[in-house]
């Protein structure tokens, strides 16, 4: 268990964390999310031991200290590789500053080349490979050796959909065999479909926390949407509701002023016959994201 | 330990394998052997021109006897006058010598388009000096005492004595070599060092191995990369020298020059191979450690040219500084600055090959450079990973104190 608690960091007069205090299991997967500058980095350093900090970190109850090292698979932000050193040399070197043997990595090597669909083979000069083959060897160097607390900093930033699906993957294997992960993305539907729990930063405050379900939750169902025949025009003389979007044809989605609206705006718009899709929602994440970015510091 | 020693095999082998350094080792070795060929080019070129004589006789013991005392330059098969006629004309022989012999009396007389070389001229008078002689004594039928008497030579020995001028020559010569190569190594590796650090600064690769390893551990093991790279050349240099050392011994003119000056050869090997060697290699140790330490105090990577800098010039000042006191040693200043890290690793040797340091100011000397190498190591060790993870533009001094205020713990 990860565990982070009244993390505080101060660059200057500038407080990068605030109190941040949150928790990631293994087999856990937890999104940290928040705008360019929220402290996302921050925390990741902290955990590192980049930097100094006040409040408590901690991995099995046991400070993050050489030995911990050796159990994390980092990815950051920026890619960044040895241009000089050919592909095993770098995956075998990452690979034994993390007290793995080489001789236990070799053999794995060709597997992850292939399961990240890399072109190009381990003999070839990392300077050689497109960017986007050295950030999957960047990815391979991250998880080769089954770390078990995996943080990756913006680990989709500049992956094609076909290469995130393998990233994806890559992440839920990682779960699976009981890694604790705590991953930063801009990507809503990302951290949407992959976590398990979501911690959402703001100039170094925790403004959201929790699991997405609850999170959202938080938020009460105000989201309708409606597969029906009527007008937008006449959607909007419903009841509770405040605005209506056409999102298709016939489908709308419709904002209430109350998450109890729900049975009243159902009797107008149906009388009691048949309707094609009445789903009632809380925001998604996405707007959320941008409503909890938006709102004035705490 | 074991993750100190990954850094120090990543850091050395990709340093050995580089064609820089294969360049920077072979390149002696390539000049020395360029102008060792270039030298028997001219040599066999010169030689090829001096064609050989022939001597022509009736006399068959004396031609034979010659001939075997002087094969590289004569030509045996060439018995007639005519025959060594058209050769000379031909340009296939530098000449011929007719030799008789008349009344008891050997001649000869040379025949040539140019003078006989006079080397050859020295051996064949030597040999017709001396069988003319043995004729001369069968002829006048003597007794075996007066031979005797007759065959008596003068003798000449040399007693040659040693005096200070060469045990003043050894120590001049053991300060030049000493001095050259503790600069020479320290310029070059300077800037190879400084640039291995300053290439990764700021890079995310330094965020991957400061979450794997402590940054001490990896400062570490990247000068122990480097310094046994610096071993690696040195021993090549070594093996080198000593194999051409014995080659020379071989080589005719250098052999005597060698047997000549064996004295003076022993005393600089002595002084080159004494603690002023342990004095040689702290030096580099701790010019690369500064040089570490400017590469990692650059502003980012693309500044690693300019990184050595501090190091170089510090090593020029220290290396010039020298110079005013090779033969006086003894001054206050050599004597204060052989106390002081980054200079001491000069003025030390210099005061010890001219003996003028005791065994107790050498070891203090030593401990304080000793000393301050762990001090530096183990401070830089402690903020080497702010420094390293920082890339803002601000000034020198700003990074500086940045870096100094990461200290963590």
């Amino acid at each position: 268990m990860l565990d982070i608690a009244h993390l505080h960091k101060q660059f200057g007069s500038v407080t990068a964390l605030d109190d941040v205090t949150f928790s990631v299991a293994p087999g856990q997967i937890m999104g940290l999310i928040g705008q360019n500058g929220a402290g996302k980095s921050t925390t990741f350093h902290s955990i590192l031991n980049f930097l100094h900090y006040d409040g408590q970190i901690s991995w099995q109850n046991q400070p993050i200290t050489e030995t911990v090292f050796n159990e994390i698979g980092y990815l950051p932000e920026e890619r960044s590789l040895m241009p000089k050193l050919t592909v095993e040399q770098q995956i075998v070197y990452l690979a034994e500053l993390k007290n793995r043997p080489a001789k236990e990595i070799r053999p794995k090597i060709d597997d992850w080349l292939k399961r990240f669909a890399v072109k190009g083979n381990r003999k070839d000069k990392i300077k050689s490979l497109s960017k986007g083959n050295q950030q999957k060897v960047q990815l391979i160097c991250t998880l080769i050796h089954e770390p078990k607390l995996i943080i990756l900093d913006e680990p989709f930033s500049g992956l094609d959909p076909v290469n995130a699906d393998l990233l994806k993957q890559a992440i839920l294997d990682a779960k699976a065999a009981g890694a604790a992960i705590i991953f930063s993305s801009h990507d809503m539907e990302n951290v949407a479909s992959l976590c398990d729990s979501l911690v959402m930063l703001k100039n170094g405050q925790v403004v959201l926390s929790g699991t997405v379900e609850a999170v959202r939750a938080q938020f009460g169902k105000t989201e309708l949407f409606v597969t029906t025949d009527q007008t937008q025009a006449q959607l909007a003389q419903l009841p509770h509701v405040t605005d209506v979007h056409q999102l298709h044809q016939r489908q709308y989605l419709l904002h209430l002023d109350t998450p109890d609206a729900g049975p009243e705006v159902f009797e107008a718009l149906t009388h009691g016959q048949y309707i094609e899709e009445f789903r009632q929602q809380p925001p998604t994440l996405d707007e959320i994201f941008r409503l909890k970015a938006g709102e004035p510091n705490a | 330990m074991h993750k100190l020693w990954i850094v120090t095999r990543e850091t050395y082998t990709r340093q050995v394998k580089s064609w820089s350094f294969l360049m920077l080792v072979l390149m002696p070795f390539i000049m020395i052997g360029l102008s060792l060929g270039i030298g028997y080019i001219s040599y066999s070129a010169n030689s090829g021109s001096d064609t050989k004589i022939a001597i022509i006789s009736d006399e068959p013991a004396l031609r034979q006897q010659l001939i075997a005392q002087n094969k590289d330059d004569i030509q045996k098969n060439v018995t007639t006058v005519k025959q060594a006629k058209a050769k000379l004309a031909k340009d296939d022989l530098s000449g011929y010598v007719v030799l008789s012999v008349k009344q008891q009396q050997i001649q000869a007389t040379f025949h040539g388009k140019s003078a006989m070389n006079s080397g050859l001229k020295a051996k064949i008078t030597a040999y017709l000096t001396q069988a003319q002689s043995q004729a001369n004594l069968a002829t006048a039928q003597l007794s075996p005492a007066q031979i005797a008497a007759l065959q008596k030579q003068p003798v000449f020995k040399e007693k040659l004595q040693h005096d200070q001028g060469e045990a003043k020559l050894a120590k001049t010569v053991s300060f030049w070599i000493l001095v050259f190569m503790v600069y020479m190594i320290l310029i070059t590796y300077a800037s190879i060092t400084a640039q291995e650090i300053a290439s990764e600064k700021g890079t995310k690769i330094m965020e991957i191995i400061f979450s794997s390893t402590s940054a001490a551990k990896y400062f570490v093991g990247k000068i122990l990369g480097v310094l046994l790279v610096i071993l690696t050349q040195v021993a090549v240099y070594a093996l080198g020298g000593w194999g051409g050392y014995l080659y020379a011994q071989r080589i005719h003119g250098v052999s005597e020059f060698l047997a000549d000056n064996q004295t003076l050869v022993n005393d600089v090997l002595h002084n080159l191979l004494s603690v002023n060697l342990i004095f040689l290699l702290l030096g580099v140790v701790i010019y690369t450690v500064l040089s570490a330490f400017s590469g990692a105090l650059v502003a980012k990577a693309e500044d690693a040219s300019k990184a050595a800098q501090p190091a170089t010039m510090l090593t020029m000042v220290a290396f010039f500084a020298t110079f005013p006191f090779q033969n006086n040693a003894d001054q206050l200043l050599p004597k204060i600055l052989s106390y002081v890290p980054f200079f001491s690793s000069y003025f030390m040797p210099i005061r010890i090959i001219n003996e003028q340091a005791s065994p107790i100011e050498i070891t203090i000397s030593l401990l304080i450079l000793v000393i301050t190498i762990l001090l530096a190591m183990f401070y830089i060790g402690r903020i080497y990973e702010g420094l390293m993870l920082q890339t803002d533009d601000s000034s020198f001094w700003k990074r500086m104190k940045r870096g100094l205020a990461y200290s963590k713990k």
